[in-house]
């Protein structure tokens, strides 16, 4: 019992696992730093990479819809 | 044109991440995207899987060089 309280703690310290949805596939540079400048400010942006224009966020609604606003206004 | 993926991030240490690179290797059904050395975006249906696989894995190559000693 106590090996398998351990190897669940070691588990937990080394695996952070968060459901979301991953951002990729911009067609602009622009457009990646607008949507995931976006997704900081309402605070769902976890991780980001600008080298390869990819972001993950833990929610896409108001995302979508900033997307869908920005085109609009295009 | 921009695409959202629906998927789980997962954060951990580049020993572990290349155990579960390892286990993709097999099926490639498990990830998504590999991120970095520390991140990867795996299938939601996979994670369940991929944990009971990862515990395998560790208690295969895990094991506490000496038992818990009484603290008193």
């Amino acid at each position: 019992v106590v090996d398998q309280i351990r190897l669940w703690q070691l588990e937990n310290e080394r695996m952070r696992t968060t459901a979301g949805f991953l951002f990729k596939d911009f067609d602009t540079p622009d457009e990646y730093a607008a949507l995931c400048s976006y997704a900081e400010e309402i605070g769902v942006l976890v991780w980001k990479s600008d080298r390869r224009k990819m972001f993950f966020a833990s929610k896409m609604e108001q995302l979508r819809d900033y997307l869908k606003s920005r085109k609009k206004a295009e | 044109m921009v695409r959202a993926i629906r998927g789980v991030l997962i954060e951990c240490e580049p020993a572990i991440k290349s155990i579960i690179v390892h286990l993709d290797s097999a099926n490639n059904d498990i990830i998504i995207e590999d991120l970095d050395e520390q991140h990867l975006v795996v299938k939601e249906n996979m994670v369940h899987v991929l944990k009971q696989k990862l515990e395998d894995r560790l208690k295969e190559t895990y094991r506490p060089e000496e038992p818990l000693a009484d603290s008193d």
